[in-house]
């Protein structure tokens, strides 16, 4: 056929030009829409029920561990932030310096190097940018044995100073509830309330008629030396400690004199100092400035803030870990995707080959299978997300009730769902889905056709 | 060339078996005029198919040119085949290879959804084709629920749905009994003869190229010989 070749040739480089633009417009025309798209994996998705659930299970359960993990982090992580900044991050803690226990000394109590004198308390008392300067002293130790005397009965009691003016050491302290007269004010002097423990032990059920009464705290040496301490009650405080144990609580002054007797020493203040030092500064500058002072003077100085930057730091890196341990889940899971996918693949393979025929081009395969694979991912991701969520709400009431049952002071939602974390959850989970369904997508997409349709 | 949908110049296709190689085609030049009904015989093994899966653009010749509306169809560059395939053409199997989930409407509607159309157009103009391969009581049964002949009066409503220049058939009528095979080629030449549709049929049978306005027979990868 010389004419009709020649005919061809010529028409072919008439229309070669045409053809070009005609290949553009081709490989720009309309292509398949979003929601075919995602019906179509859906319907695909659908009739594989098993398939999909099983290939899905693995995801649900690294999303469900991750959600519950990291959930777990964010909710200590906010009940700390909550409760140090009801606290304050402008309070800080001052500890007298002790020299280092050794061979030579690891049997008297331990020299004191820098002390926290009255006159250091007075000069905090002093200063502008301080809002309220608490000193402590410790009644524990040394074999003191304390009681409590209401007329002609005692009982033995555990005397402290009562933490709760400034939850400083306590942050998550429940504040006390008083059941009869007032608490103690934060300079309190000669007075004392007990808690109901205390007066249980000693028969009283009437807790409004011992207010205002006379009481003593006695202390008793080993050599049977005897010493009382009259204060007058002021107030009534319901058992907070989980031990039942009788309580009393006094101010810091009445404390230092109960210690000095006990010391046989009335210098002991002079010269041991106070145990220790809170002072609020009124703001977080002027907290640095005093700790800066306050360091320089070789104290050892703790601020809240610092604190919590450790523990923000600690629960970060407990998060990560936690959080990878979900990962190496949904790595396992991406595996089962993968494979799901595959057999998928090899299963559809007279439908590839017919979908090809009638117009469907290797990027259409290939997005659907890619979709399919995301969309398990996500189905697995919402499961595991509302799982996650579940675990941590059960969890939580497990842990509650169980502080309840040991009586500690402790409450909060310690695993808090946010909605960053949803989001990251889900995202993470159909990212896994369709990186899982890359290579069987691009093994569907590159499948012959003619092969594909002989396939049985 | 206005008149010439189809035009093949040395068409030739080489496949490897094993280490040997097999050449189904060497140099086969076809020429088919708009509106024409062209039968494809010969022997099996003469390579009748690899014509049609090559003007169709599923397989990729060796050697030769296609021409389809007077363009050339470049075999190398997958989106312009995919395409050809999409615009074009339009295949109907032997087995039919329609989707068993899908209904016949849902079937006939497919090529289109990979064309981005709408799926209340698409389903209007399934309707329309079904109902004129006589299914228009069909429209929701599946192909289970369809006999062979009116699975591939669905096949043919599917083939066309995309209004394609030209319909390429391979044995369709090798599943179904005589009576049903005549009744599938009469609406082929129906829509031949009413609707000006180009047809290309491969087919052993020669009650089947019977119906054909011209015959070409292929022996050993080579045109052999025209009727018509």
């Amino acid at each position: 056929m010389p004419t009709g070749s020649c005919a061809c040739v010529t028409g072919k480089s008439t229309d070669l030009g045409d053809e070009t633009d005609e290949s553009t417009d081709g490989t720009a025309l309309a292509d398949m829409t979003l929601r075919d798209l995602a019906q179509t994996a859906l319907g695909n998705l659908g009739r594989h029920k098993v398939h999909t659930g099983l290939s899905a299970v693995g995801v649900t359960v690294g999303i469900l561990t991750i959600v519950t993990m990291v959930s777990l982090g964010i909710g200590v992580q906010r009940e700390i932030v909550q409760a140090f900044t009801s606290v304050g991050l402008e309070t800080i803690e001052v500890r007298p310096v002790t020299e280092e226990r050794t061979v030579f000394n690891q049997f008297t109590d331990p020299q004191r190097l820098v002390i926290i004198t009255p006159d250091l308390v007075e000069e905090m008392r002093a200063r502008d940018d301080v809002v309220y300067v608490r000193p402590r002293v410790f009644l524990s130790g040394g074999g003191m044995r304390v009681y409590l005397r209401i007329g002609s009965e005692t009982v033995e009691v555990r005397v402290s100073e009562p933490v709760w003016w400034d939850s400083a050491n306590d942050p998550f302290a429940k504040p006390p509830e008083m059941v009869a007269g007032e608490n103690l004010a934060a300079d309190a002097q000669g007075q004392i309330i007990v808690n109901t423990s205390t007066l249980e032990k000693l028969g009283y059920d009437a807790f409004e008629t011992l207010i205002g009464q006379e009481v003593a705290l006695v202390l008793v040496t080993p050599r049977s030396d005897r010493q009382e301490f009259p204060l007058r009650l002021v107030g009534v405080v319901d058992t907070h400690t989980g031990t039942n144990y009788p309580g009393a609580y006094i101010g810091v002054a009445d404390a230092a004199a109960l210690k000095a007797w006990w010391y046989n020493d009335p210098d002991l203040l002079e010269r041991n100092g106070y145990d220790s030092l809170t002072v609020k500064a009124a703001s977080l500058n002027d907290a640095a400035q005093i700790v800066a002072l306050l360091e320089e003077r070789g104290f050892r100085v703790e601020s809240l803030k610092t604190t919590l930057d450790i523990a923000n730091r600690t629960l970060s890196i407990m998060q990560t870990m936690l959080g990878s341990i979900g990962g190496l889940a949904l790595f396992v899971a991406a595996i089962g995707i993968a494979n799901t996918m595959i057999m998928s693949v090899y299963e559809r393979t007279r439908e590839i080959g017919i979908l090809k025929a009638v117009g469907a081009s290797p990027g259409n395969i290939r997005l659907l299978f890619v979709v399919e694979a995301a969309l398990i991912g996500l189905l697995g991701g919402i499961v595991g997300m509302i799982g996650g969520w579940l675990l941590g709400l059960g969890l939580n009431a497990g842990i509650l009730t169980y502080f309840d049952y040991m009586d500690v002071p402790l409450r909060g939602t310690f695993f808090f769902v946010t909605g960053w974390l949803v989001a990251l959850a889900l995202g993470f989970a159909t990212v896994v889905g369709l990186l899982a369904g890359l290579y069987p997508a691009a093994r569907a997409a590159r499948l012959d056709p003619l092969e594909a349709l002989r396939h049985e | 060339m206005d008149d010439v949908v189809v035009r093949t110049v040395g068409l030739a296709r080489r496949y490897k078996m094993g280490d040997a190689f097999v050449d189904a085609l060497q140099g086969v030049d076809l020429e088919i005029a708009r509106g024409e009904f062209v039968a494809l015989v010969g022997p099996s093994g003469s390579g009748k198919s690899t014509v049609l899966n090559l003007i169709g653009g599923l397989d990729r010749p060796t050697a030769g040119e296609i021409w389809i509306d007077g363009k050339e169809l470049s075999a190398s560059d997958e989106k312009a085949l995919t395409h050809h395939r999409r615009q074009h053409v339009g295949f109907v199997f032997q087995s039919f290879n329609l989707l068993p989930r899908l209904t016949a409407e849902e079937n006939v509607a497919l090529p289109l959804m990979f064309s981005g159309i709408p799926e209340k157009e698409r389903r209007a103009r399934a309707r329309e084709l079904l109902e004129r391969v006589g299914l228009a009581e069909r429209l929701t049964h599946r192909p289970t629920q369809l006999s062979g002949g009116e699975q591939q009066r669905v096949a043919i409503a599917r083939a066309l749905v995309g209004q394609p220049a030209l319909l390429l058939a391979d044995e369709p009528t090798g599943n179904l009994d005589t009576t049903t095979g005549v009744e599938i080629m009469r609406l082929l030449k129906e829509l031949n003869q009413e609707h000006g549709l180009t047809l290309l049929v491969v087919t052993h049978d020669p009650e089947v190229a019977a119906f054909a306005d011209r015959v070409v027979r292929l022996r050993d990868g080579q045109v052999n010989g025209f009727r018509g």
